[in-house]
This record gives structure tokens, C-alpha cells and sequence, in this order.
């Protein structure tokens, strides 16, 4: 996947994405870092094809995103928001199985197909013994491994997650973070993630784009972006990297730098 | 799962039979009394005068009340869906008014084109609903801005119906069609129109079940499943349109059918309009036809309009929903 001087607006006043170019490698993770309103989502939003740029383009294997039907891009790509929202009396595998909708036709899909994926969407998720259940009946954590199910029921060979640890317990962000690792990891499956923890985005990610004021300021392996320089730029804290036998990289903030993070 | 289906079988089996029940006492009861024997017989062999009425006037009002109750219980079901909104209903939020107004217009200015005034109360229906539309959208609706916006419509067109047998003349006798709902004068040509408008709005309504289903979720999510997300808001939006203009160019206005209705099926049958949908269109027709009935029974021989029974069942079955409102759709 392919960004080419992408600018976007909500309101075509005042651009959230400022011409920005990048790549996400294919079956890397790659993880968007950032303070807040920097642009991740939006970024993410025109990656999925959602939003469509004002000008520039997103290129999904060698194609504009815009050339795509959402059906052929739902088979290309699947995202799982950070907020989501469905009934409240649907069952797991009724919602899970929704992401098979990108490979029906008007008369029906492959049957034995989708049951595959269904199966294998809820093993991964570790939701097999929970299928019946509506989702009303739900934990948060739970809740986000049901539309984690539904994007990787789509069988697509790019994944993007906005926030997936959000509202999550210590737990379970690394239960769904070891998730992620192991589809990339055994299924090749490309990755593009948002982060907000430092530490998470050092552990789990091939790759780091960080943004700011809607531009890309740093791209490239974790270590280097996530230097204590690159940080107090971004973000205007000042924090410790420290390299541990056992944690590997690790980052502690110890303050706010005083000059406010403008520079 | 088993037991579910089963409960559904049982659920729609009993709600047909109560349909079919209501029907044969409507059938029996009213200014004409006869036996259903008699009834019977009449209508085989054509000699009880009786019998030849009932088939004339008392038929057709009891068939074109079901349909139209189907048609706005579907219509509200749909613009639900499309809104993401319980109250959305095309009795309050006006299209049903607009119809109105468009129906008045043809049959003031062209009264041979009856044929095709559910076509040109579409049009008014149409309209109406875009203004809620583009004025209540704020990124959702949110269901008192949309109820708001709704009943500012409605009155502005309820206002213009009012004021139109003023300047078109052959129109008066159909003013009140706009404000209430009798089916007194109903005839077997108003039966055959409605069910040609009807059946096709059903039967459309039927094949987007499945955009109905994935509008529930975010537009983003329904746009990664591969959704034409504006083209299915579109296009559900114009059936329920159509049920809900047929509906009101033959049958009058009507309130609250469309609210009522699409909740009462949630409540039995869940979100889910594989099941809603079909439930929503047995419901809606007994409960206008049940409407129609007590209207013309419980205070015989004068009539009340099934409109009024209508509001008065409807109106606090409104405010009920208005106070729960905060509480739908998984917040």
C-alpha cells in the first residue's frame, strides 16, 4: 500500500492530512503514532478507503483506491474500528459472519468457504465456545475480539485496527496484541495499526510512521523513530529509552519539555 | 437455536390466525348483521342483498385497511433503518403529509388521473422527506432533532392541504383526506390500486432486507463490508417512500402506524428484519384493520375515523418511546 501527497479535510477549510506520502510494506506490521488530533484516524480512514483525499491518492496493489468497488476492496482490506456499533440482540456468529457478505454474489456464496473462514475467524479470536451468544452479554474485551472476528472473516490480505487497545485492561491489550503479531506472523497477513502506547508500538511493530500537525515527520523501524530526540519533538515529553535483557526497548516519561512541544 | 425457531413458527403462525380471525368477525359485524352462514351463502349464490353489500362496501374498506397498515408498518420499519432512529416514521416526519398534499394537488387539477396519484403522492412524499432529511442531519439524527424537524414538515404541508380547497374547488370533498382516515367510502378500485403500489413496495422492501440489516451497524463498517452505503440509503428510503405515499393517496393519513408497529416487532422478533420486516407487515394490517373495525362498531352508527383511534392509541404509545429514546441502540 502506497499514500502519493495525500491531502484531506473534513470541512475543506483546514487540512487534516497536509500532502503526505508514505508506504506500508506489505506483510509488516506498521503501527501510526502521534499526539492527538495529528491526523492517525483520518490517515487510517483514507488507507481503508473511507475517505477519499481531496487530491493525491491511496494505492492498494498497484490500483488507486478509488478505482476499487467497495466490494472488491472489501475483499482486499478489512478494518476494525476503535468504536463500533451493532444490535444488541445479534448473535457472535450471525455478526461474524457478516464479513463474508464482501464474497456473495446476488445469489449466495460458497457455502463450505464461509464456514471455513467463520471457523477459523472465531479460533483465532478464541470466541468458538461464545458463538450463540448475542452481544449484549459481552465484555469490552470480548466485544473487540467479535469485530476483530468479522474483519478477519473477510479473509483480506491487509488488516488495519484504529485503536484496538482502547478501552481494554492491561489483559487484554496484550492478548490482542499478540493476536495481531501471530496473523502477521502465520498468515502473512499486512498490518497497519494506531497506537497511543509507546511501549506497545516499540514492541509489536515492524515499522513506525509518526505524524504530526497532519504530516508524516518520522517513518522507519521502531528504534529509530521512537528515539528520546524524535519523542520530545512529537509529542513535547521528554522521556528515557532504555534497552533491557528481558523487556528489550522500553521508554519512561519524565516530563513535560518546557518548550511545549512546538518544536 | 431450535427453540427459537420454533418460538418465531408459533409467533407468526398465532399472528396470522388472529388476522384471520378479526377479519371473519369484521366480515360479520357492523350497520349490517348477518350470520357467517349467511354471509356464505349469499355470496355463493348472489341472493341476499345483504351479502351483496357487505361484498361491495364493507370488503373492500376491510382489505384496504390491511394494506394499508402493511405499507406503513413496513415503511416506518424501513425509514427506521435508514435513520438508525425508532421514532422515524412517515406519519411524524411528514411524508405521509406531503403525499397528501400531492394527491390533493391530481385530484383537484386532473381528477382522471386517480390511476396514477400514488405515483404523483410519491413525488410529495419525496420531497417531504428530503427536507427532514437534509435539514435533521447532523452527521446522525438524533431522534427529538428529527422528530422536530418532522413535525415542522408535517405542518407546514398539513397547512397547505388546509388551505388548498380554498383555490382548487372539485377538491373539497377530499380535504379531510390529509387529517384523518375513514375508509367509509372505500371501492374495489381503490383495493386494486393499492395492491398494485403495495405489493410492489413489499416485495422491493423484501429484497433489501440485507442493506437493512448491515445500515444497523457504523456507515464505515457497512462501507468495509462493501456497501454502496448512500446507494442503500437511497434506495431504502424510496420504498419506504412509495409504501408510505400509496399508502396515504388511497388510504388518507394515518399516524403513528409506522412507529408503533416496527417497535412492537422488535420487542418479539428482534433486530433482525429477516424477521421484523415480514412481522412488521402482519401486524401493521391487523392493527388498522382492527382500528377500522372498533372505529365503525363501538359507537355505531356513527363512525370514528380509524385516524383517530389511531392517535389515540398512538400518542402515548410516543411519548413512551421519547422516554427511553436515550437508551437505544447500544450507547
Amino acid at each position: 500500500m502506497e499514500i502519493n501527497r495525500v491531502v484531506f479535510s473534513y470541512d475543506k477549510r483546514q487540512n487534516q492530512l497536509k500532502g503526505i506520502d508514505g508506504l506500508v510494506e506489505t506483510g509488516k506490521v506498521t503501527t501510526i503514532i502521534g499526539p492527538n488530533g495529528c491526523g492517525k484516524s483520518t490517515l487510517l480512514g483514507v488507507l481503508s478507503g473511507y475517505y477519499r483525499p481531496q487530491s493525491g491518492q491511496a494505492i492498494v496493489d498497484g490500483k488507486a483506491m478509488h478505482r476499487y468497488s467497495p466490494k472488491e476492496l472489501a475483499r482486499k482490506l478489512a478494518v476494525v474500528h476503535q468504536q463500533n456499533s451493532a444490535p444488541e440482540d445479534i448473535t457472535i456468529e450471525r455478526l461474524v459472519g457478516y464479513g463474508r457478505i464482501p464474497h456473495r454474489g446476488w445469489f449466495g456464496g460458497n457455502g463450505q468457504e464461509d464456514r471455513e473462514a467463520i471457523e477459523w475467524a472465531l479460533a483465532c479470536t478464541d470466541l468458538a465456545s461464545k458463538r450463540t451468544a448475542s452481544i449484549e452479554k459481552l465484555s469490552g474485551g470480548e466485544l473487540q475480539r467479535v469485530w476483530l472476528a468479522m474483519a478477519l472473516v473477510q479473509r483480506t490480505p491487509i488488516l488495519l485496527l484504529d485503536e484496538p487497545t482502547a478501552y481494554l485492561d492491561m489483559y487484554y491489550q496484550l492478548e490482542l496484541l499478540e493476536l495481531v503479531r501471530r496473523l502477521n506472523r502465520e498468515y502473512r497477513l499486512t498490518i497497519v495499526m494506531v497506537l497511543h502506547d509507546m511501549n506497545q508500538a516499540l514492541r509489536y511493530s515492524d515499522r513506525i510512521i509518526a505524524m504530526k500537525d497532519g504530516n508524516i515527520v518520522a517513518h522507519g523501524l521502531p528504534e529509530e523513530v521512537l528515539s528520546s530526540e524524535r519523542v520530545r519533538m512529537i509529542y513535547g515529553v521528554n522521556v528515557v529509552v532504555k534497552k533491557d535483557a528481558e523487556a528489550g526497548l522500553y521508554m519512561v516519561p519524565i516530563g513535560i519539555d518546557e518548550r511545549g512541544g512546538e518544536n | 437455536m431450535r427453540t427459537k425457531s420454533i418460538r418465531f413458527i408459533a409467533l407468526f403462525t398465532g399472528l396470522l390466525a388472529v388476522l384471520i380471525g378479526v377479519f371473519l368477525y369484521a366480515a360479520i359485524t357492523g350497520s349490517i348483521k348477518i350470520t357467517p352462514s349467511e354471509l356464505i351463502a349469499g355470496l355463493l349464490n348472489g341472493t341476499d342483498e345483504r351479502a351483496a353489500i357487505i361484498r361491495d362496501l364493507r370488503f373492500p374498506r376491510m382489505i384496504l385497511s390491511m394494506l394499508v397498515g402493511a405499507a406503513l408498518a413496513v415503511s416506518g420499519a424501513l425509514l427506521q433503518a435508514v435513520m438508525r432512529n425508532p421514532l422515524a416514521d412517515a406519519g411524524v416526519i411528514g411524508i405521509s403529509a406531503g403525499a397528501g398534499v400531492f394527491t390533493l394537488l391530481l385530484t383537484g387539477l386532473f381528477p382522471l388521473l386517480f390511476f396514477w396519484s400514488p405515483l404523483f403522492a410519491f413525488a410529495g412524499g419525496a420531497v417531504a422527506w428530503l427536507l427532514v432529511y437534509a435539514i435533521a442531519w447532523r452527521g446522525d439524527y438524533s431522534p427529538v432533532r428529527l422528530v422536530l424537524v418532522g413535525v415542522a414538515v408535517h405542518m407546514i404541508f398539513t397547512g397547505i392541504g388546509q388551505l388548498l380547497p380554498s383555490f382548487v374547488r372539485s377538491s373539497i370533498g377530499q380535504a379531510n383526506l390529509i387529517s384523518s382516515s375513514t375508509f367509509s367510502y372505500t371501492t374495489w378500485g381503490d383495493v386494486r390500486l393499492l395492491l398494485l403500489y403495495g405489493t410492489i413496495g413489499l416485495a422491493l422492501a423484501h429484497l433489501l432486507i440485507p442493506w437493512c440489516n448491515m445500515l444497523a451497524l457504523q456507515d464505515k463498517t457497512a462501507h468495509n463490508l462493501g456497501l454502496h452505503v448512500t446507494r442503500a440509503r437511497v434506495a431504502v428510503s424510496a420504498v419506504a417512500v412509495l409504501l408510505a405515499s400509496a399508502a396515504a393517496a388511497v388510504g388518507g393519513f394515518l399516524f403513528f402506524v409506522g412507529l408503533l408497529v416496527p417497535a412492537v416487532a422488535r420487542l418479539c422478533v428482534g433486530s433482525d428484519h429477516r424477521l421484523s420486516l415480514p412481522f412488521s407487515a402482519l401486524a401493521g394490517a391487523l392493527l388498522v384493520l382492527v382500528a377500522d373495525t372498533a372505529g365503525r362498531t363501538i359507537a355505531a352508527p356513527a363512525e370514528i375515523p380509524a385516524s383517530v383511534i389511531m392517535m389515540v392509541v398512538g400518542g402515548p404509545f410516543l411519548l413512551m418511546l421519547l422516554r427511553r429514546s436515550g437508551r437505544t441502540h447500544g450507547n
